[in-house]
């Protein structure tokens, strides 16, 4: 399968490729680890005019310590270097955790942390070749107007699954994101919409540039458990992040957050209401993962039935929260 | 000093190098000037009629040379002489998605691929089967008219007395069990290269020369003459490195052909390399299988009968399947002495990629529902699961009652040593909780006694030449994949002349300059190509011995060959004379050529000298051959080898399937702990024996025994082609999920050696026996740790989970989509709704169900 | 789509190219340059045959752009081979079993150099987990863990010995 031709720009500064993004908005895909565009154009899934190559801009690698606690990561970070990074670990090892679990060793030499939060959102029916999406008549989310999981319905359903972004949300991220008109910061959670399709808020001229953890956020116990049939290449087909801070055996602060499941990351609301202010035990566990699991909905866009991936969310959270609230 | 100088001991392959440092030529590493390249177009529904093609519009694109389609090739073929089903593009129906409609031969894959958007295709859809059992009832609308309800074949068999046995059964099990589709996924995606020469008399296209990732070259240059309409003589298929086959190569694969055909058609070297998708799509892998088990056990454990039902789920098309549906049924028998035994086998047509052959073909999904069964069994009369085994041994030498002959049997020794390394008798049902042990057994077959076509030529056939520099060159037919069966063949050579390993080399696979051999499948490359080159050795030993003895003066019976020396038995060899071979040999290394001595290049003044001496104790190995081409004039010899006629099994219909000259033997236990909240099953350890007769190459047999396993544990666990209404879900290494290193677990591998008294130096096959054992072995001790016992096959978590829940009766969840898999009924469906009704959506420019082609191929992204 | 010059250094050679934007650098080795040691073995980066090294550090040339890599180092398994012998995980690789039809090994050369420059003595979970971007279909990795600590003893011996 070749890829379909395009013009390549290899910007070196993030200022020319906002200019290139703002010259050919619509009609350009950014390239940072490739490890999921390059696939995807060669299933046709993308033909772009133009490909924008972010691996020549320096500025946008590296991890950055503030002297606050707090950190930034810079959108075209290798996910190997966020996993050994010596620093992230100790303060944010949710996100270490969560880092080292996507895909492979290999790809995670490639594949970058922004490239994570953008990953396009996935299903088996869309996710394929251009002679197999011929064979199934295209789907709602590429070409066609019916949704296969959700028939009937309007909206695509697609999951999200990245790995990092769930332990992002719960470590209450911002991203910075630059265009024509300089650069914004928003809360990670809200770069997601919910829907397959548009799965994300950026406008075509716009790149996320980096990656902001609060300072608050560091230092919390972090845990990250991830649904695969294999023990690595694969996506996640279910994922849940926990963080939690407890203070003489009681839980402060906790977050929760799941991928894989819907069409974007989500944090489980008022699981932290739940864990605030008490002692973890089995019992209160099983209750989280309860409430995790309502906020799960997936559907057959993956591998194994969306019931047992909605179960192992409820595992998994329960797991995730005692794993955090142990020691 | 053992008996043997180069067989037994760990080698590494003769190719090895050419592997580790990449230099080493796959198919796909091949190119010729003025090559291009060849790109197939695919139905893109699973049963149609084909109105009209429309090629027009893709002709007329810059940079394509042909268009190619059905009516070019009309011949049909199909790897049995009793399935020749298929074109080298469908002619007037596609059977499957995916299935061959036209290829675009162009300068460039890009292009190519551009073209085939461009061919405009009109169908007739019709209506599809997708499960098997309701393609069984079929009346219109057939996958093939000339088979009503699309069954392929069906067979029934009964040897003894079947209802007997169950009336002297004491305790009787039945039950369904399905195994779900699982292919090779070799990781060298099918290649073929096609050129054709032209004939300087007529000054036309003349004869074809076709490389090819195959493990059949033979059949392949059968099958291209039939299709082609040449003679067999003019068409050399040349197998380059192989990269896995696993039965996926076995047979002859639809780019094989049509990249002969487009290469006629553009008049130029054409060569295909399939997609991963188009790999998943050309298939040839095992069938999803519904086994309907019946077994009867007295208290004492000993089997009176068995009794099955298999149905396979087979595809649009023939391809091996008769032979599947019949080993299904055959290597019931040859494992445990079964006096009574029943067996209904239907192969059934599916719109869907064809089924074939793949490692352990036809054994592997009823042996797993087979030892569940006897483990069942075991549970129910409280007998030790290995004891039951025990109770059940063959005593050969023997013929089964299903007509087969069973002469070396390591199943005892290797059921004792897997028990004893494993720690059985202390472990089993000690373990914590959630953890157990299972064992589980398998055979399979050294070769088919019967080749598929059917005649009487030898099976394998080997040259051996040697020249006047002492190298010995083996031509042979035997396909190497991956194997080791190059390794094999010289190992074999080397041991019978008494040479070193480096003087042999071996030229394979290619039909213009090796002798035929059948091919690389049912493990018979071992037993009958090594027995052909066995004897081809011996026939140019014979020569060399007869002039070695004239020159020493004595009878060539008082004669010894190894270590590259020929001597006479008996007289040691003196250390002296030994100093004095390595001094031969640093001058053959500093290159002092110092003369010639009856046309051989001789290395410094030693030959000159011994040959000055006159008869000796001893010569060495190039003097004697020296000796042997001015005595005999060319040194060759050939061999062949063609199973024994007692080996050829019963006489009832279908009987010409089971039959092998040796069966090998596996016994396995696995350890594995499974996770109650999540259904994940972890492999811990696998103890997997192997009587493989003899191990030629202990490091080979490992490798083959833990492959073996470890292909038997993806199918077990984690792989399974998933479908939906004929759509093949998961076309890739992403989601066809075959194990990563991580979850792979320790394999321990031992190797048994009951020396088969046909066998070459007494081995018989160690490369697919293994498998079949791997997925009860895994199951059974499933049951050991959680109490579930999984009638359907891969265990994965949603289905172990499953079958934990309903156990404890905990709160019912449709974890399965309704399917339980204890007691499975029916294949499983990936859930959602595909409103597949033969027109889809109308908004993309390349959607099938659009009538008029738009102006462009471009998408609204 | 016009091609363009391209510069780039393998193995320790600098090849000047006129390459299309849309080449991938594994196309590029296999048919610019002839070095079909690395292997197509999927279409969605998965299964790791493809593996090279990019300033050393180990990536799939089936996904990366071949004019994305200008100015950086690039390692193919035929740059493995040490002043023309088998380097030690070559040779032991072959005396191991570590290869069988061979198609994955070149990826599996590339993995393992990368993970032993990094890790000169790793765990057999490092081993592990390093080896799971790579798929094999014949070995079941077994017969590897113990060709890599052949290697591994070899080189410290500064002498390949099997068995």
């Amino acid at each position: 399968m070749s890829l379909p031709q395009f013009r390549l720009l290899r910007p070196r500064s993030t200022e020319e490729a906002v200019s290139f993004l703002a010259k050919h908005a619509g009609n350009i895909r950014v390239l940072a680890g490739g490890t999921d565009l390059i696939p995807s154009m060669r299933q046709k899934l993308f033909e772009p005019e133009y490909v924008l190559d972010l691996r020549g801009i320096a500025e946008l690698r590296g991890i950055r310590p503030k002297s606050d606690g707090a950190a930034e990561i810079g959108a075209s970070t290798t996910l190997s270097a966020i996993e050994k990074s010596a620093y992230l670990r100790r303060h944010y090892p949710v996100l270490t955790e969560a880092a080292a679990t996507v895909a492979s060793p290999v790809l995670r030499n490639m594949g970058t942390i922004g490239g994570n939060i953008c990953l396009d959102t996935r299903c088996l029916w869309y996710n394929q070749s251009l002679t197999w999406r011929k064979g199934c008549g295209f789907c709602i989310k590429k070409d066609g107007d019916l949704c296969h999981v959700a028939p009937g319905g309007t909206k695509c359903w697609a999951a999200f699954s990245g790995d990092t972004p769930p332990a992002l949300l719960c470590l209450n991220a911002a991203i910075e994101i630059a265009g024509p008109n300089g650069t914004r910061r928003i809360p990670l959670q809200e770069f997601y919409t919910g829907d397959g399709v548009n799965y994300r808020r950026l406008l075509p001229n716009e790149l996320v540039t980096s990656v902001f953890l609060p300072a608050e956020s560091a230092g919390y116990r972090g845990v990250y458990r991830k649904l695969r049939v294999r023990g690595s290449i694969d996506y996640p087909l279910a994922g849940v992040a926990v963080v939690m801070k407890r203070s003489s055996g009681q839980v402060t602060d906790a977050r929760i957050a799941m991928t894989a499941v819907n069409p974007a990351p989500l944090l489980v609301r008022r699981a932290g209401e739940m864990l605030i202010g008490k002692t973890v035990d089995e019992a209160l566990a099983e209750a989280v993962g309860d409430l995790a699991a309502r906020t799960a909905k997936p559907l057959t866009t993956s591998a194994l039935t969306p019931e047992y991936r909605r179960e192992m969310i409820r595992v998994f959270t329960k797991r995730a929260v005692l794993a955090a609230a142990s020691n | 000093m053992s008996d043997f100088s180069i067989i037994g001991k760990p080698t590494a392959m003769i190719d090895a190098a050419e592997k580790t440092t990449g230099g080493g030529k796959y198919t796909d590493d091949l190119s010729v000037p003025g090559m291009l390249i060849g790109k197939i177009l695919h139905s893109p529904y699973p049963h149609a009629r084909i109105k009209s093609i429309d090629a027009s519009r893709a002709e007329k694109l810059d940079g394509v040379v042909a268009v190619v389609i059905g009516s070019d090739a009309p011949n049909p073929y199909g790897i049995l002489p009793v399935g020749h089903d298929e074109h080298a593009l469908a002619l007037d129906k596609v059977r499957y998605v995916g299935d061959n409609v036209a290829c675009v031969v162009a300068l460039s894959e890009a292009v190519a691929e551009k073209a085939l958007e461009l061919i405009n295709v009109e169908y007739e859809v019709l209506p599809a089967y997708f499960d098997p059992e309701e393609s069984m009832k079929a009346q219109t609308d057939l996958i093939h008219d000339n088979k009503p309800g699309n069954l392929e074949k069906d067979y029934h068999h009964a040897f003894g007395n079947p209802d007997e046995g169950f009336a002297e059964a004491d305790h009787v099990a039945e039950a369904r069990f399905i195994a779900n589709e699982v292919t090779h996924a070799a990781m060298e995606p099918h290649s073929t290269l096609a050129s054709f020469e032209l004939n300087p008399h007529t000054g036309k296209l003349g004869r074809l020369t076709v490389w090819s990732s195959t493990q059949v070259p033979y059949y392949l240059q059968h099958k291209l003459s039939l299709v082609l309409d040449m003679p067999m003589a003019q068409i050399r298929v040349i197998k380059p490195l192989v990269g896995g086959g696993f039965g996926g190569k076995s047979e002859v694969i639809p780019l094989e052909i049509i990249a002969a055909v487009a290469a006629r058609k553009a008049q130029a070297p054409v060569k295909i390399t399939y997609t991963r998708e188009e790999v998943f799509w050309a298939h040839r892998g095992r069938p999803r299988t519904i086994i309907d088990l019946k077994t009867g056990i007295k208290n004492d454990g000993s089997i009176t009968c068995v009794k099955a039902r298999v149905v396979q789920d087979g595809g649009g098309y023939c391809s091996y399947g008769v032979v599947t549906i019949l080993y299904s049924g055959a290597l019931l028998g040859a494992l445990y002495d079964i006096p009574n035994i029943q067996y209904d086998g239907y192969r059934v047509l599916t719109n869907k990629p064809a089924c074939g052959a793949m490692r352990g073909h036809g054994t592997v999904n009823v042996r797993f529902a087979f030892e569940s069964q006897l483990d069942e069994l075991a549970a129910t009369i409280g007998m030790d699961p290995a004891e039951i085994r025990q109770r059940n041994l063959l005593k050969p030498p023997c013929i089964t009652v299903n007509g087969l002959r069973v002469q070396s049997y390591g199943l005892p020794e290797c059921i004792e040593k897997t028990v004893e390394r494993s720690g059985w008798k202390q472990r089993k049902g000690k373990l914590p909780k959630g953890r157990g042990l299972g064992i589980a057994c398998s055979h399979y077959v050294s070769g088919a006694a019967n080749s598929i076509i059917r005649s009487d030529m030898p099976h394998s056939t080997v040259n051996i030449k040697i020249d006047r520099d002492g190298g010995v060159v083996v031509y042979t037919g035997a396909s190497e994949i991956g194997q080791g069966s190059d390794t094999m063949t010289a190992q074999v050579a080397a041991e019978v002349l008494g040479c070193s390993l480096a003087r042999v080399r071996v030229i394979a696979a290619d039909t213009d300059l090796t002798p035929i051999d059948i091919g690389s499948y049912s493990s018979r490359v071992t037993f009958m190509a090594g027995n052909a080159t066995l004897r081809a050795a011996e026939d140019v030993k014979k020569r060399i011995a007869a002039a070695a003895a004239k020159k020493m003066n004595c009878a060539t019976e008082d004669l010894a060959f190894r270590d590259d020396l020929v001597f006479k038995k008996g007289s040691a060899l003196p250390v002296v004379k030994k100093d004095q071979i390595e001094e031969a040999e640093v001058t053959q290394a500093g290159a002092s050529v110092s003369g010639r001595v009856e046309g051989q290049i001789l290395r410094g003044s030693l030959q000159q000298k011994r040959k000055e001496e006159g008869p000796k104790e001893w010569m060495t190995f190039e003097e004697a051959v020296v000796a042997a081409i001015d005595f005999h004039g060319a040194l060759t010899g050939t061999g062949s080898y063609a199973p024994p006629q007692e080996a050829r099994g019963g006489k009832h219909k279908g009987a010409g399937v089971g039959p092998s000259p040796a069966y090998s033997y596996s016994a396995q236990v696995a350890e594995v702990s499974v996770d109650e909240d999540t259904g994940e099953v972890t492999v811990h350890k696998v103890w997997a024996a192997h009587d493989c007769g003899r191990a030629l190459n202990p490091v080979s047999v490992e490798g083959q025994i833990i492959g073996s396993v470890w292909m038997g544990m993806g199918q077990a666990l984690t792989e399974e082609m998933v479908w939906k209404d004929g759509m093949l879900m998961n076309p890739g290494m992403l989601e066809y999920r075959s194990p990563s290193a991580v979850e792979s677990p320790e394999v321990e591998p031992i190797i048994v050696e009951s020396i088969d008294p046909e066998g070459p130096f007494g081995a018989k096959e160690c490369s697919e026996g293994s498998l079949a054992a791997t997925i009860p072995a895994i199951s059974n001790a499933i049951y050991d740790a959680v109490g579930v016992r999984l009638h359907e096959c891969p265990f994965t978590p949603e289905r172990v989970l499953a079958a934990v829940r309903a156990k404890r009766k905990d709160k019912a969840l449709n974890l399965t989509e309704g399917v339980d898999p204890t007691a499975p009924a029916r294949f499983r469906e990936h859930g959602g709704a595909l409103c597949f009704n033969g027109k889809g959506p109308q908004r993309h420019a390349l959607d099938p169900a659009r009538r008029e082609a738009p102006a462009t191929a471009r998408g609204t992204d | 789509m016009k091609k363009e010059l391209v510069e780039l250094k393998i193995n320790g050679r600098t090849h000047e190219l006129a390459i299309e934007p849309s080449a991938l650098l594994l196309d590029v080795l296999r048919q610019d340059l002839g070095l079909t040691g690395s292997k197509r073995g999927c279409d969605e980066s998965s299964c790791g045959a493809c593996t090279v090294l990019v300033d050393g550090v180990a990536m799939m040339s089936c996904t990366l752009l071949a004019a994305t890599c200008q100015e950086q180092e690039i390692t193919t398994v035929e740059g493995v081979t040490e002043h023309g012998s088998l380097a030690a995980i070559q040779k032991a690789y072959g005396d191991w079993g570590g290869a069988q039809c061979g198609f994955c090994t070149p990826g599996f050369m590339m993995t393992v150099k990368s993970l032993l420059a990094e890790n000169p003595d790793p765990s057999e979970a490092e081993v592990r987990s390093a080896l799971s971007s790579n798929l094999c279909r014949c070995t079941g990795y077994s017969q590897m863990y113990e060709a890599i600590r052949a290697a591994i003893a070899a080189e410290r011996q500064g002498a390949p010995s099997p068995q």
